[in-house]
């Protein structure tokens, strides 16, 4: 059987070799268009990452690389083999995991749900009982072994998910949002794991996608970002983030803003302001104050801001300097905040932002910054 | 008047308890006709009115259809008119019992499985119970549909001896409205072993009514049963609305119940019970039949609930 | 965090790892299946499908009753009709065996047909279509599974029927008999194989389809009366519906001798008239799985959960 990868582009050898990939959905009353041409290489043994909002095309871009959907245009390969084409070879050396993922059969154990899927995957009837335990061991579902699928929890079903996603030790492991909707521990569980996996064998490939900022930072070696099926950058998180270190990033919290940040956005020397935490108008419900992000040309531009506090009757609470993160990269990319809470003002626009923010975002950040501690 | 006034006024009423009382019973209807409407479309919104004519009508017309056919083969063309409009008006009926007991179990078990939305109905304000009834009831509609097409066809085709002066109209209506319930008692009896069971039994519904077939009179008189068989079948209330129904269409007709040798006729100590007296036993039956559900019914949610199934997918 | 590693060779202390099972050199390498592993992951894959089947069996007794018991009762129903009308007493068999086979036929609609449906409503289409195995595999094991089912249910209902109503058959061709009915089951499941493809083009439309059939098919397959009784139908149901043709031909070879059996075809030929259907089901299911790949891949909806 010809299994050879198809030299489709020079670089055979790219665990992910995607080119001008585009991807039109039909829909009434027009076509949605979720790729609009994607370019986007990942070498072996990279864990790569996409970040984007709902909708940005993300879960589009690793349906066309599994084989379950076709690109409208351009091509793409995993591994040289061609995802239109070759997709027998490359199922078998992949596979995936998405984020409340409800597959399988309610009533089997969790035991035998995996036996089951191992017999896919080509496993002897013996050896598939001894991977599936092994497995079970690692991803720490031993207590439920015998436990029917149906009664598992969100983070242990997630669990099962992965031991499922290793049964075949694939080279490319495509994790499509895998800690939505977990706790902080099984979302820790779950990311330490994906790394293990990872580390254990040169080569082995990761594509993430998520709008967890902190665990696209934190986990992988480059990224995309990506909004309404564009890709906008692509780098290390640090090469990323460097992008807006020429600026001055502050987060202010005042006891109050009347006017709203739109009045600072306005100031001389702010290239940003928005506010960042409970409702509209940056209010901190727990402590009744007003969070701001105010994106400054330089330090010096913070003089004008403060002195313009004082004239609407604001105080400031705290100010701190802020590090920038890869929001305020997407900020200064797209113009618009990440999050559906978080409004933006830019000096002349004031936008709205369209994506969604993950319930856990903040402990997905703390917790992944106390683990670097 | 005020805010705060308007306010105070409500908070009166509510606390009233004749009000209170009115606003449930309201809810409880809204949240049946809701469910009744919801049941019509998810039963009747997938295909253009024709072909769902044609789903309605389908099965009951062949199934009636399959027995008429057996009565040519061994009569040779010479079968008793008695006996083939028995057997039309048995066989039509009997879309209602399919349709009905159908209808609860398979709302739980679309709700459930498909739509994943049994949990939200079981928290939301309106007892499951209630939702249940008005989605059987939209499938009630459909069994409907295939009982008049049936025995129209019955009469229009087969010559069914249909007078409609001679038409005991009350007890007629009586029967319907006692038999329809004691179909919807069965249904959530049904609906209860779906809550409990996998994704699989779809068909089990048509096994009970298939099982009931047999024992209720519907297309030969039970005496030709065993006697123990013909027990089970005077407990039925299905037995006495078919009884009570093909007496009010067709008062010449003979009886499914009684007759020489028959169980009945040793226990009453005549031949054929009268329409008063079938409707009688039908009232009895059905509201034992109701009550017995009900109490299936609480049991089933409580253990449902005790073992979390109501957000379980259970397929094999 | 580890920069790009580049490399796609393995350690010596990598094979150690929990984390690796099967290593392979390179993913051309794990990518690279002989004829005999596709064929083996195949068959391990349809046994792999067939075990929910038969593990929820076990696991929900109640099946017992509503797939024996309660079905028992309404062939009795039928029994009891010819037993009023005093029919000669092969019609008594006739319904018995017809009873026994409709386990068969009701498997095929509701856990064949409708079921591909389901696993895509239950996110399993996605996953399978991801996985190596040949969706073929799947169908079989759905169908093995639900086989060895209905065939337990059909035995007990032949069984106590046969000895309940006092059933005598007479039976002069066994290995025939034998032959015709397995045909008679990959031609039948074959059907079902076809209709699942089918179901999921359809969508919704096919569920409500599984029930239009039901009794328009007992009735023109002749499940309680010779077939040939209903002339140009009983024809056509013999050039299209397995569960006729197969029922004809038990029929004729279960009660060799009786006068009321009488048919168009012989067994021998209703034999390979199940042979043709057998290759025309299975062919169809394995193109139409192709087509719905080919849509699903286009249109992004047929596979995945989308109510």
């Amino acid at each position: 059987m010809p299994v050879s990868p198809t030299p489709l582009h020079s670089a055979a050898a790219l665990a992910i070799d995607a080119r001008n990939v585009g991807r039109v959905y039909k829909a009434k009353p027009n076509p949605i268009v979720a790729l609009d041409g994607i370019d986007l290489t990942v070498r072996p043994g990279e864990l790569f990452g996409l970040l984007g909002p709902n909708g940005a095309g993300k879960t589009t871009l690793i349906k066309i690389l599994t084989t379950l959907l076709l690109p409208s245009s351009g091509t793409a390969s995993v591994f040289g083999f061609d995802v239109e084409r070759q997709t027998s070879q490359i199922r078998r050396i992949m596979n995936i995991v998405s984020g409340g993922e409800q597959s399988g059969y309610g009533l089997l154990q969790v035991r035998e749900q995996l036996w089951m899927f191992s017999q896919f995957y080509g496993l002897g009837v013996r050896e598939g009982w001894r991977r599936v335990d092994e497995l079970i061991d690692l991803v720490g579902l031993q207590e439920q072994r015998v436990q029917k699928v149906s009664q598992l929890s969100t983070g242990q079903r997630q669990k099962l998910n992965f031991a499922r996603g290793l049964l075949n030790d694939p080279w490319i492991f495509f994790l499509d949002e895998p800690t939505l909707g977990l706790d902080v521990s099984a979302a820790r569980a779950t990311r330490e794991l994906t790394l293990a996996w990872q580390a254990a064998v040169p080569g082995r490939t990761i594509l993430l996608t998520s709008h967890y900022m902190a665990e696209v930072d934190e986990m992988c070696d480059r990224l995309a970002i990506v909004d309404r099926g564009r890709i906008l950058a692509i780098g290390t998180p640090a090469e990323l983030k460097h992008r807006v270190q020429s600026e001055s990033i502050f987060r202010l919290e005042l006891d109050r803003l009347d006017r709203g940040v739109g009045a600072l956005a306005r100031l001389p020397g702010v290239i940003s302001a928005a506010s960042v935490a409970g409702n509209d108008n940056g209010a901190d419900g727990e402590r009744n104050t007003i969070l701001v992000k105010l994106v400054l040309v330089d330090d010096g531009a913070l003089g004008p801001v403060v002195s313009a506090l004082a004239g609407l009757d604001a105080h400031i609470v705290s100010l701190q300097k802020s590090e920038p993160s890869l929001e305020d990269v997407f900020v200064e990319l797209v113009g618009r905040g990440f999050e559906d809470d978080l409004t933006v003002h830019q000096n002349g626009t004031g936008l709205r932002s369209a994506g969604s923010r993950p319930a856990d975002e903040e402990s997905v950040a703390e917790e992944l910054a106390g683990r670097s501690r | 008047m005020t805010a705060l006034a308007e306010a105070g006024t409500r908070w009166s009423r509510q606390a009233d308890p004749e009000s209170t009382r009115r606003q449930s019973i309201a809810q409880v209807w809204r949240g049946f006709l809701t469910a009744t409407r919801l049941g019509w479309q998810t039963e009747a919104n997938w295909t253009n009115p024709v072909v769902y004519f044609l789903y309605a009508v389908c099965t009951p017309v062949f199934a009636t259809l399959m027995l008429v056919f057996m009565i040519q083969v061994i009569s040779g063309g010479n079968a008793p008119p008695a006996y083939r409009a028995y057997v039309v008006i048995g066989s039509g009926l009997w879309s209602f019992v399919v349709a009905g007991i159908a209808g609860l179990a398979w709302a739980v078990l679309d709700d459930r499985e498909r739509y994943r939305m049994l949990k939200y109905l079981f928290v939301s304000p309106n007892d499951l119970l209630v939702l249940l009834l008005g989605r059987g009831l939209a499938r009630m509609m459909v069994g409907a549909m295939g009982a008049i097409v049936t025995l129209g066809l019955g009469v229009v085709v087969l010559g069914l001896p249909l007078d409609l002066a001679r038409i005991d109209w009350p007890v007629l209506v009586a029967a319907m409205v006692l038999g329809l319930v004691s179909i919807v008692a069965l249904g959530l009896i049904l609906a209860s072993v779906a809550m409990q069971t996998r994704q699989d039994s779809w068909h089990y519904p048509e096994a009970v009514s298939g099982a009931l077939f047999l024992i209720v009179g519907a297309v030969f008189p039970l005496n030709i049963l065993p006697t123990f068989a013909q027990a089970f079948g005077l407990i039925s209330p299905l037995t006495w609305w078919l009884e009570a129904v093909r007496r009010a269409l067709f008062p010449d007709i003979q009886s499914g119940i009684g007759g020489a040798g028959s169980l009945y006729a040793s226990l009453a100590g005549h031949d054929a019970p009268s329409g008063i007296e079938a409707l009688l036993a039908l009232l009895l039956t059905t509201v034992v039949v109701t009550l017995a559900a009900v109490a299936t019914y609480r049991w089933s949610e409580h253990r449902a609930k005790e073992r979390g199934l109501f957000d379980v997918t259970t397929g094999s | 965090m580890t920069a790009a590693k580049g490399s796609a060779e393995r350690t010596p202390s990598a094979a150690r790892s929990p984390f690796v099972y099967r290593p392979t050199a390179s993913p051309e390498e794990a990518a690279r299946w002989e004829p005999r592993r596709i064929l083996i992951t195949n068959v391990r894959s349809i046994a792999g499908r067939a075990y929910p089947r038969l593990i929820g069996l076990r696991r929900e007794p109640s099946w017992i009753l509503f797939e024996i018991l309660l079905p028992f009762l309404t062939t009795s129903a039928f029994v009891f009709v010819y037993r009023a009308l005093q029919s000669p007493p092969e019609y008594i068999g006739f319904v018995v065996l017809g009873g026994a086979m409709t386990a068969f036929w009701m498997n095929v609609m509701w856990m064949m047909a409708a079921q591909l449906y389901w696993e895509k409503d239950q996110g399993n289409l996605e996953r399978y279509f991801t996985a190596p195995m040949s969706m073929m595999a799947i169908l079989l094991g759905m169908a093995i599974g639900g086989l060895l089912m209905s065939t337990f249910r059909a035995g007990i209902v032949l069984l106590v029927g046969t000895i309940v109503y006092g059933v005598v058959f007479s039976v002069d061709q066994w290995f025939l008999l034998l032959g015709v009915f397995v045909l008679f089951l990959t031609a039948l499941y074959g059907l079902g194989m076809m209709l699942a493809t089918l179901f999921v083009l359809w969508g919704r439309e096919a569920w409500h389809l599984t029930q239009i059939m039901a009794e328009p098919v007992y009735f023109v397959s002749g499940l309680n009366f010779p077939v040939a009784r209903l002339g140009l139908f009983g024809a056509a149901a013999l050039g299209t519906i397995p569960l006729a043709v197969g029922l004809d031909a038990i029929r004729q070879l279960a009660f060799a001798g009786s006068t009321n059996t009488g048919s168009f075809i012989s067994p021998e030929g209703e034999a390979l008239l199940l042979v043709a259907m057998t290759i025309v089901f299975i062919g169809l299911a394995r193109y139409l799985l192709r087509i719905i790949e080919r849509l699903a891949r286009q249109d992004g909806k047929l596979i995945t959960r989308t109510s």
